[in-house]
């Protein structure tokens, strides 16, 4: 199951793969709606704003458990452990912000052209959120290379010991 | 002997910037967020005008696939810099072009679905040739993504590159050449300069060669841990840290100085005689 949600099967990280929807679609919602108060689009804006918002919410539940999975397998002692679990936090407000932002825009007509400022602020409200923590999503990777090399940790080992290196102690961890 | 291309690269201002570094990322990977998310949602708007009746849906998958498209095209240019960085004879390098071959195409098939749309934006349902090419759009797009995610989670690359301060080796130099006592010539001795590296191979043992403060050390490429590429680490006093998980070694010994290795790696013997680098690769 672990592996399944760590993505064993796809040979990198699930998790990783399905962020970028709601990472992408959450502030191009808050782009949308600023676009559409600007007087671009007509009603095109405020509802493809409203499908960005819940397509990111459905992909962004899916993709808990997965980096959930991700994260147990990190030395607890370690930097990348806390930055996940702040990571995990904000995301959880951003999701909440937007399903909040959603219930909201459900309940207008289909041919709103202009984004009431309520909505406005809480799409700049859950983009912050969402892309500070996505900020230390991409620390945990790129800073302490957090799942890098964790399913090609075979290959690396046998390209190491052909390149005359002692193989012997690759350690776990990150 | 192999020492006619520049073996180290300078990095610009300008390509730090372009590869993200005062992001400590790499900035193609946080642009692509954008065109993944929208060109996804299109699609899915497309496919959605096709089973319920959603008045005006095709014209918000056009707009949805123009920002997708103009988007892609901002993190391709992005992508391209990255994949000019990696080393010639890196897996990788091959890897990247059928990234960008995939997302090319797929970049050619929304657009082509936006054109085939534009008569009739207005139309209860997404036209079939469009709803094909968005649909098309997409399976190239995930292959695309994927071979994207190969690239940083299987391959390392982009990971910790933001730390080090000099470009990294273009490619990997053979020392065939042989001189008295099973010294190796590398590379004259111009083509590594402070701060930079060498990726030496020499009798199958690959190795680094770093010029620190004028000094020559060589030693393992291959870092203890998950096998890291040590000649794009990061350099502070005779410390290497490794771009992939930080253990740092000392170069002069080869001690693990931080895990989480925990085994040294190699060192060899190196040194500048007649303008040229010489190593001796006797082994661990």
């Amino acid at each position: 199951m672990k592996a399944f949600l760590q993505g064993a099967w796809l040979g990198h990280p699930l998790h990783v793969a399905l962020v970028h929807v709601p990472a992408g679609l959450w502030p191009a919602a808050l782009a949308f709606d600023l676009l559409a108060n600007a007087g671009v689009g007509g009603s095109s804006l405020p509802r493809a704003a409203t499908f960005a918002i819940a397509l990111g919410l459905v992909v962004a539940l899916a993709a808990v458990a997965p980096g959930f999975a991700d994260w147990v397998d990190i030395d607890h002692r370690k930097p990348a452990s806390r930055l996940g679990l702040a990571h995990l936090s904000l995301n959880t407000l951003a999701l909440l912000v937007f399903a909040a932002e959603l219930r909201m825009r459900l309940g207008w007509p289909a041919d709103v052209r202009r984004v009431p400022a309520e909505a406005v602020w809480l799409s700049v409200l859950g983009t912050i959120l969402v892309a500070v923590a996505a900020k230390i999503g991409s620390r945990m990777v790129f800073d302490y290379g957090t799942s890098v090399a964790r399913l090609s940790k075979d290959r690396w080992r046998r390209i190491a010991a052909e390149g005359g290196t002692r193989v012997d102690g690759g350690g776990d961890g990150a | 002997m192999s020492g006619a291309a520049p073996p180290a690269r300078a990095v610009s201002p300008l390509q730090r910037l372009v590869q993200g570094a005062p992001l400590r990322q790499p900035l193609h990977v946080a642009l692509v967020h954008f065109p993944i998310g929208l060109l996804t949602l299109g699609t899915l708007a497309d496919v959605a005008s096709r089973i319920a009746d959603v008045p005006g849906i095709v014209r918000v998958a056009g707009w949805l696939l123009g920002f997708g498209l103009g988007a892609a095209g901002i993190a391709a240019v992005v992508g391209f810099v990255d994949w000019w960085d990696i080393r010639a004879d890196h897996a990788a390098k091959r890897l990247g072009i059928y990234h960008l071959a995939a997302n090319l195409s797929a970049v050619a098939a929304y657009a082509a679905s936006a054109l085939v749309r534009r008569p009739d934006l207005d139309a209860a349902a997404t036209p079939g040739l469009a709803l094909a090419l968005s649909v098309a759009g997409f399976a190239l797009l995930g292959a695309g993504g994927y071979l994207g995610g190969h690239l940083v989670y299987q391959e390392g690359i982009g990971v910790g590159r933001h730390r080090r301060a000099t470009g990294t080796p273009a490619d990997t130099l053979h020392g065939r050449e042989r001189r008295a006592e099973g010294w190796a010539d590398v590379a004259p001795r111009e083509a590594l300069g402070p701060g930079e590296t060498l990726r030496v191979e020499v009798d199958g043992i690959v190795m680094a060669i770093a010029d620190i403060d004028g000094r020559l050390y060589a030693f393992g490429e291959f870092c203890t841990h998950r096998f890291g590429p040590l000649s794009e680490g990061s350099f502070e006093g005779h410390e290497v840290t490794c771009p992939w998980h930080g253990s740092c070694f000392d170069v002069r010994t080869g001690e693990v100085v931080r895990g989480p290795a925990k085994a040294p790696v190699a060192t060899y013997e190196v040194t500048a005689r007649d303008g040229r680098i010489l190593v001796r690769a006797t082994g661990p």
